[in-house]
């Protein structure tokens, strides 16, 4: 059938149109203007003077920029490589069982996975509250006396990175058990007739496997986690924030409380240089090892 | 020694039983094919000797040994599954070798195993390759040389020929019959083809309904089946099954006459045999179109000429049809009136129950 190129060009750019103008609107353009906010003393609101790379100086000497930093690389570890771990191991759990009793099992691991975060804040600020919090038991027999957990310097970022763990493995221990039924279970049966022990089949069959699930939970959970900020700024409430302050909350903090839009652009073109960087080259690494 | 031996051997999933009280003697070297229907307890039967599935009852030895109740990797045999499970990751080398690496086999005797099977298999090529860049002809020998390195007690083939077109079959059954013949392994191959089992079985084992219907060498089961359902099962064309409409004694031997038909002698005895309704049954190759008068007489439905024979589908005064044979060069038209003489040797009398009565032998 003969077909009019023309026609279908028009008709394929039509269809595209609504993605290309809102991705334009509301990503494209915004960046370019962030970029360019970046390099002017712009208040919050309103235009600002051309300062070329001052905002980019002041940041290289200021300790709370760096500060932030830190305490974001610092959160990333915490989170992304246990959250992986722990969800492939629930999920390897759970893969064992069948019918309802696994269906019963994922929605108990999901759940918190729907709360907003300001719930989970509430229930683990509870769970961790000083004088009635039940996590105060296994704290004092730990520690000797009861301890507060979010005003303690140490344990601010282990406690919140564990909160942020039990609030999303969800949706990691889902990603990977879809990977792992995706592995045929003949595999297996052929591996037990290979005198496969339980460590050679999780080595040599399901992680290999399953990797590329692992990547991919790896990539999502380091771009997520880079942009840490609610959980932060809420268990730090009624507490310093300095000393736990994450990137984003900090480009709050000089935007919204400063009213310094020019050098909260500055650090957010930062950040994004670092999620861009970070992110390309975790999956760039983790694609060339698998297929290896 | 790797005899294989089932005694009462049963399965059920909670309620559902799927195997009955099975129980067979395989001698080491044997070629034994399980043939039925799908869904008639044979693939289960294999996976219960690969312990694969639980047995729900009985006992099974292999080589003298009771291995019921021992992990698959403990019974000494290989399995070759329907779609191959081939590890997707790993080369054909690693494919082959992994069985062995698990048992601590030294490393230069890995190599020179799988070295082995594979110029056996002709896959030396192939063995830095990974299953995803094979054809299905080439994982289904990978899929063997995987079984063969581990030089297991026995093969346990599950419908391996399944997922190959025709021409690949049919080779690929010639291949596995000559591989027997080198290696004499004993062999169980589950099918639901009947000329996969014909061609390839020393002795095959007919299955239907949760139970074994005969065990024999194909020719056995062809000629002599033990039931009129492994005389429908097996064969092609099906065997013709005709109600028998009065019965007499003619010296010792049963004479049947069908509705509107004149008597056929069989040679099946008249003793013993039992009184109700009885079904004669006949393959097309013992029921001849004669050019003379015939014991049966009916007319030409359908004539399908396949070169060196020709299937004349009759269709009888009750309506009946009835496959009968003529020479592959036949006059006969759709519509013509024909005559067929039946063989009483080759006949076979089924009662109700199915049970078959055959000529002496």
């Amino acid at each position: 059938m003969l077909r009019n190129h023309r026609q279908e060009m028009v008709v394929a750019l039509l269809f595209v149109l609504p993605f290309v103008l809102i991705y334009g609107v509301l990503f494209l353009w915004p960046t370019f203007q962030m970029v360019y906010l970046s390099f002017t003393d712009a208040p919050l609101i309103g235009p600002g003077e051309w300062i070329g790379i001052e905002n980019y100086v002041e940041m290289f000497d200021d300790r709370r920029f760096w500060t932030s930093v830190r305490n974001t690389a610092y959160f990333v570890v915490l989170t992304v490589i246990p959250n992986t771990l722990i969800g492939l191991v629930i999920a390897m759990m759970v893969s064992r069982l069948k019918g309802w009793q696994q269906s019963l099992i994922l929605a108990m691991f999901f759940l918190p996975y729907i709360l907003p975060v300001t719930v989970v804040y509430r229930i683990w600020n509870w769970m961790f509250n000083v004088q009635f919090g039940i996590m105060q038991y296994p704290l004092t027999w730990i520690f000797g006396k009861a301890t507060p957990v979010f005003r303690t310097q140490w344990m601010f970022m282990p406690a919140v990175a564990f909160v942020t763990v039990w609030w999303t493995c969800g949706f990691n221990i889902l990603l990977f058990l879809s990977g792992l039924r995706s592995i045929s279970t003949d595999i297996y049966e052929a591996a037990a007739l290979d005198n496969a022990s339980r460590w050679t089949i999780f080595r040599r069959i399901t992680w290999p496997l399953i990797w590329p699930v692992t990547a991919l939970v790896l990539t999502i959970q380091l771009i997520l986690q880079l942009k840490i900020f609610d959980q932060v700024y809420l268990f730090v409430q009624g507490g310093r924030p300095d000393p736990s302050m994450v990137m984003v909350q900090y480009i709050y903090s000089q935007a919204f409380q400063k009213n310094e839009g020019g050098y909260a652009a500055a650090i957010s073109v930062a950040l994004f240089v670092i999620v861009i960087v970070f992110s390309i080259l975790q999956f760039q690494v983790l694609r060339g090892r698998g297929q290896k | 020694m790797s005899d294989i031996v089932l005694k009462e051997v049963s399965k059920s999933f909670g309620v559902v039983s799927v195997l009955d009280k099975v129980s067979m003697q395989i001698k080491s070297g044997e070629f034994i094919v399980f043939l039925g229907p799908s869904g008639c307890g044979k693939s289960t039967l294999l996976r219960m000797i690969a312990g694969l599935e639980e047995v729900t009852d009985g006992e099974i030895y292999l080589g003298g040994e009771r291995v019921d109740q021992l992990p698959p990797n403990e019974r000494g045999v290989a399995m070759v599954f329907q779609n191959y499970a081939l590890y997707p990751h790993m080369t054909v080398r690693d494919n082959m070798s992994f069985g062995l690496q698990n048992v601590g086999t030294p490393k230069d005797e890995i190599v020179r195993r799988v070295e082995d099977a594979a110029r056996m298999l002709e896959i030396t090529q192939l063995l830095d390759r990974r299953p995803a860049q094979l054809s299905g002809g080439q994982r289904q020998r990978v899929a063997i040389g995987r079984a063969i390195v581990r030089d297991p007690k026995a093969f346990l083939l599950d419908e391996p020929l399944s997922n190959l077109d025709a021409g690949l079959r049919v080779r690929t059954r010639l291949e596995l019959a000559q591989l027997h013949n080198r290696i004499r392994a004993t062999m169980i191959f589950v099918t639901h083809d009947q000329t996969e089992a014909m061609t390839l079985a020393t002795r095959i084992v007919v299955m239907n309904n949760r139970r074994i219907e005969q065990i024999g060498t194909p020719m056995e089961v062809y000629s002599r089946p033990a039931t009129r359902f492994v005389a429908s099962f097996v064969g092609s064309p099906a065997m013709n099954f005709i109600p028998v409409a009065a019965l007499d004694d003619v010296g010792g031997k049963a004479s049947v006459t069908f509705a509107g038909q004149s008597p056929v002698e069989t040679g099946v005895p008249a003793a013993g045999l039992p009184t109700g309704n009885l079904t004669l049954g006949i393959r097309a190759e013992s029921a001849r179109i004669t050019q003379g008068e015939g014991a049966i007489k009916g007319v030409a439905d359908v004539v399908e000429r396949l070169g060196e024979r020709t299937l004349v589908y009759t269709r009888l005064p009750d309506s009946t049809i009835l496959v009968a044979e003529d020479a592959g060069i036949s006059q006969i038209q759709p519509g013509d009136a024909v005559n067929i003489t039946i063989d009483g040797n080759a006949a076979i009398l089924f009662d109700e129950s199915g049970k078959a009565y055959h000529a002496a032998a």
